[in-house]
């Protein structure tokens, strides 16, 4: 039995003008990369475009790729660069809280404003539509670079260190970005499930 | 370390990704820190409720997306299996069945291709002698009209229809002789002169 290509050999293929090579790449990495649009855009509709947009991109680029990057990197560098495209019309006021300059030597934050176990009691927060739109709601009051920060590194399971390249930032900054993101976030929570 | 410090290594140590030092001075506070522990927990929970936020793949998001590719030229096309077979089998399917009604409907002897190393079939040239010899002897034999009006000798190897040259008449001796023609296209080759085309057309009928 053949082993199973990797990323990178199957990019290598398509680059060949291997069709199959492409639509197994597809086959692979086409959920995450729409549910990674559809955490950062919140919207349906945008996360499908945006997706589209992702593979077209990947596709064109084919010709220039190179397999030093890892396929999923690379992927993701690209999602979050289309993803920004569609981020553009968000309110002003979801930038509420600028990136400090310099921020990935700052080594130093107030611990969080801690909120009492019960606002986010379990059985209170039964998942549902209702849950999902608010998380939806509060992941879109961050700023771009700490939502993406923490949708990489979290929800989407990338390294610290594969998350510092698809940003072009530190590892020491992205740990940084995660924790502000979550606590941003938790301070958020309460107020929209009430 | 105070609670207000130990913030970005507790996420961090939630992730997997405090080091050695680290996370050892975390699940050293941790084990102590009630509040840092409740901290621990929200932040997975939230982090769960995030990780479970999924999209709806449309069904057609796929075929939209190859036939933009395709469109761009970016993706070969996948030729429909049903296209490429229907189409390779049309051609040899067409020139037996031509071939069939030509032989059939003619009554002339059959076109005498150029000599090879092994020409394919040995065309009976009228009749078999047997039916001629009880029927009457037939008109004589004559070569279809070719483009310079030499005759071309078909041959079959030894085996392949002699075995079945006692139960065909000659008519089907020559469909069969045709046939193998088309699976060994070398014989025309090596004829040179024959218009391939002539072989299908419809023969003159010269009554002598």
């Amino acid at each position: 039995m053949r082993a199973e290509r990797s990323d990178e050999e199957l990019m290598l293929l398509f680059k060949q003008g291997s069709r199959d090579a492409f639509e197994e790449l597809f086959a692979r990495h086409h959920r995450r990369i729409i549910h990674f649009c559809y955490r950062m855009t919140g919207d349906q509709a945008r996360a499908e475009e945006a997706a589209q947009e992702i593979f077209l991109r990947i596709a064109r680029a084919a010709s220039t790729y190179q397999p030093t990057a890892k396929f999923t990197t690379w992927a993701y560098q690209v999602a979050r660069r289309t993803t920004l495209n569609y981020l553009r019309d968000e309110k002003d006021g979801a930038e509420k809280v600028p990136i400090p300059v310099g921020e990935e030597q700052d080594d130093g934050s107030p611990a969080p404003a801690l909120r009492g176990p019960e606002t986010l009691d379990p059985e209170r927060m039964a998942w549902g539509a209702e849950v999902r739109d608010r998380m939806l709601a509060a992941l879109r009051e961050l700023p771009e670079g700490y939502r993406s920060a923490l949708i990489l590194a979290g929800a989407e399971g990338l390294s610290y260190q594969e998350a510092a390249t698809v940003l072009g930032i530190t590892v020491q900054a992205v740990k940084s970005r995660v924790f502000r993101a979550r606590e941003m976030l938790l301070a958020r929570l309460p107020e929209t499930l009430r | 370390m105070e609670c207000r410090e130990l913030g970005e290594a507790l996420s961090a140590y939630m992730d997997g990704e405090a080091g050695s030092p680290e996370a050892g001075i975390v699940e050293a506070h941790l084990a102590g820190c009630a509040s840092c522990r409740v901290l621990l927990g929200r932040m997975r929970e939230a982090e769960d409720s995030l990780a479970r936020i999924e999209a709806q793949v449309p069904d057609e998001f796929r075929e939209t997306l190859l036939a933009r590719l395709e469109k761009e030229e970016l993706l070969p096309r996948r030729r429909s299996l049903f296209v490429f077979s229907v189409r390779w089998l049309a051609v040899p399917a067409a020139a037996a069945a031509a071939l069939a009604l030509f032989l059939l409907t003619s009554r002339e002897s059959g076109v005498n291709l150029g000599k090879g190393p092994e020409p394919p079939a040995r065309v009976a040239q009228g009749p078999p002698s047997a039916a001629a010899h009880g029927a009457g002897a037939p008109a004589a034999k004559e070569a279809s009209p070719v483009r310079n009006g030499s005759a071309v000798a078909v041959t079959a190897p030894e085996g392949s229809v002699a075995a079945a040259a006692g139960e065909l008449s000659g008519e089907e001796r020559e469909i069969v002789a045709w046939l193998e023609l088309l699976e060994n296209p070398v014989v025309l080759e090596e004829g040179g002169d024959v218009d391939e085309m002539e072989i299908f057309s419809a023969p003159k009928k010269d009554r002598g």
